[in-house]
């Protein structure tokens, strides 16, 4: 199936450069767009959502295909090239910087620069390696998500009580908070929870900014130091934001620091 | 004198609620929480003030609240029934079902975060008790699809062997007619070549069966590259020969070619011939038509007997099912499923009416090849 269908990618914007916003684990494409409607003017701006998520084709999921963050990276990848991608900006929010990092491996001249966003190439601590979570937790937070299965289907389709004289609206919102299949998106947590990619930040070619939140528990700020040391090619900034969403608490800062680097 | 009605105190009320109150900062820190919840997190009320809401969720909680509840909030003000394992001072959890809400001032700018939570320890296992139940289910049901499989490969690998012993005992058969033989004999001889004939009907259909569900439907080759008139006349002279003291009477009007396989049509006849020797009246002829009419070629086969009835005849296609009639002579109960298989192929139908006075099965389809219709 074509890929921007596959992947509900989402194409605005005027300018010669494009500029690729990815979620992140939990999310699809609607938490990126407070920061990416600023981009508009002078970029292209493509928006996606991973199979699974969001407004994707459910059905083109596969448990092999994402079985690690490289089937993820090898989507991206399938987006720029029907797009015709080159020398553009990929911002990946948490896992997606990552993903956005492999993708750039495997197709360097497509992304020239990228954005990372609360990064982690380990969430579990490894020796000397502190990635701020351990094995236990990760169980915890898989064991959260099988609770919430029932929760979450009430919690992805917003009361459309309210609006029962519009009942356009709430299809629309049903649909477009992030979305996610339970099942997918367990499987989605394991392999982002479970992922090392400490190996592969010495060959990324792009130059890359590192957006580092604070207080941020998934993404602590000694993961993003540690980014910042292994990737040849990169600058570290932190954020005033707090939590790990700052493309949703503050997206004036986001955007301001990203235009400073593009 | 009556004394006036007691008012509610909402200073109270917020307090010592049935359920926890808590408000959070923007920056996810505890601003207000009421009696109820420190409480239940063993905490005093102005201690929990200035902690942040990660202190009192458990770790699963504090992910979700930064990968899901956090950005839902954002983007639509509010979240309802999330199950939240909460953290008391000593360790332990205490679950239940939270809403969570943004008060925003005018502008939309974010003041608060409200959470309102309810302890729902039965809930929650009752729920967590589902979920089990559930994982359970889909395991035993994908357990046995696999047995469905391997019961299907075993079929077909069990179909297929037996053809060759069967194709040697009745060329043996064949060897033998030939021979000078007693009368006796010579009945002997043609009982053998029937029941030959039938267990080498039933393993077709059975490798049919197998194929058909292993993987996309049932092969076909289809032309119209020689008559059918005689393909069909050799199924009636072969059913005639199996069972002679059956009445079977054909009236075959093929005037065009019908673009068919004519292998699977003589399957087809043979199938429903021998579902009519099975089910028909024994004093009341078989009767066999196969005619051209239009653009259509027409086959059907009618018996006497007691009307099938309505709930057998919702079922009469589907494999393996057998009518109430004899099960000993009833076979695998595959033919009448095979025979509307080879009719699906053909892009055709087959239908059954059935009256007091006949049962009949009749199979229609476009005798042209498919793209000149």
């Amino acid at each position: 199936m074509n890929a921007l269908v596959r992947h509900n990618v989402q194409v605005t914007g005027q300018g010669d450069r494009a500029i690729m916003f990815a979620h992140g684990f939990g999310c699809d494409q609607t938490m990126w767009q407070p920061v990416a409607r600023n981009f508009e003017a002078d970029f292209k701006v493509v928006l996606f959502d991973y199979v699974g998520h969001g407004r994707s084709d459910f059905s083109a999921y596969s448990p092999e295909r994402y079985s690690s963050l490289d089937g993820y990276a090898a989507d991206v990848v399938e987006i720029g090239e029907a797009l015709g991608l080159r020398e553009a900006v990929f911002v990946g929010h948490s896992v997606s910087a990552m993903i956005g990092a492999l993708a750039s491996r495997r197709a360097p001249e497509m992304f020239s620069d990228l954005v990372m966003v609360g990064p982690s190439p380990r969430y579990v601590d490894d020796e000397d390696y502190r990635g701020g979570f351990s094995r236990a937790q990760i169980d915890e937070l898989l064991e959260f998500l099988a609770d919430n299965h029932l929760g979450w289907s009430a919690a992805m389709a917003p009361v459309i009580m309210g609006n029962a004289d519009r009942p356009e609206l709430g299809a629309r919102l049903e649909n477009s908070f992030c979305s996610t299949d339970p099942e997918i998106a367990r499987d989605f947590a394991r392999v982002t929870f479970l992922s090392d990619n400490r190996g592969d930040l010495d060959s990324i070619p792009a130059r890359t900014l590192i957006l580092q939140c604070s207080e941020d528990i998934i993404a602590p700020l000694e993961v993003g130091q540690y980014v910042h040391s292994r990737l040849p090619r990169s600058e570290f900034r932190q954020l005033s934001a707090t939590g790990h969403c700052p493309n949703l608490s503050a997206p004036e800062e986001v955007t301001a620091a990203i235009r400073e680097f593009v | 004198m009556s004394s006036a009605p007691p008012s509610e105190d909402l200073e109270d009320l917020y307090e010592t609620a049935p359920c926890g109150y808590v408000s959070l900062s923007p920056d996810g820190r505890i601003v207000k929480a009421n009696r109820t919840i420190a409480a239940w997190l063993a905490w005093a009320p102005d201690d929990l003030v200035g902690k942040r809401v990660h202190d009192i969720l458990g770790f699963g909680g504090q992910i979700a609240f930064e990968t899901h509840l956090a950005p839902l909030l954002r983007m639509q003000g509010h979240v309802h029934e999330i199950a939240l394992d909460l953290l008391k001072a000593d360790g332990e959890k205490i679950p239940t079902i939270a809403n969570a809400a943004e008060k925003r001032d005018a502008e939309g700018r974010h003041l608060f975060t409200r959470l309102t939570l309810f302890k729902a320890v039965d809930r929650r296992t009752y729920e967590r008790s589902l979920v089990e139940a559930r994982a359970r289910a889909e395991a035993e049901a994908e357990a046995q699809r696999e047995a469905a499989v391997l019961r299907e490969q075993f079929l077909a690998v069990l179909g297929h062997d037996i053809r060759n012993p069967l194709a040697a005992l009745d060329a043996g058969v064949r060897l033998l007619g030939k021979e000078a033989l007693s009368d006796s004999g010579r009945t002997i001889v043609r009982e053998m070549a029937g029941s030959i004939e039938r267990a080498s009907a039933l393993v077709d259909n059975l490798l049919d069966l197998a194929r058909g569900r292993l993987g996309g439907g049932l092969p076909v080759g289809r032309d119209a590259d020689a008559p059918l008139t005689p393909v069909i006349e050799q199924v009636v002279a072969e059913v005639r020969r199996i069972d002679p003291d059956r009445q079977v009477e054909a009236r075959i009007a093929v005037e065009e070619p019908v673009y068919c396989d004519r292998g699977r049509i003589a399957q087809l006849a043979t199938n429903l011939l021998s579902n009519a020797l099975t089910h028909g009246a024994a004093d009341v002829p078989i009767r066999l038509e196969a005619v051209t009419e239009g653009s259509d070629f027409i086959l059907s086969v009618s018996n006497g007997g007691a009307p099938i009835p309505d709930d057998v005849r919702e079922r009469l296609f589907q494999p393996f099912f057998r009518g109430a009639t004899r099960a000993s002579r009833n076979g695998l109960g595959l033919g009448l499923y095979i025979a509307s298989e080879i009719a699906k192929a053909h892009g055709g139908t087959l239908d059954v009416r059935s009256t007091a006075e006949e049962t009949r099965f009749t199979f229609r389809m476009d005798k042209r090849p498919p793209d000149a219709a």
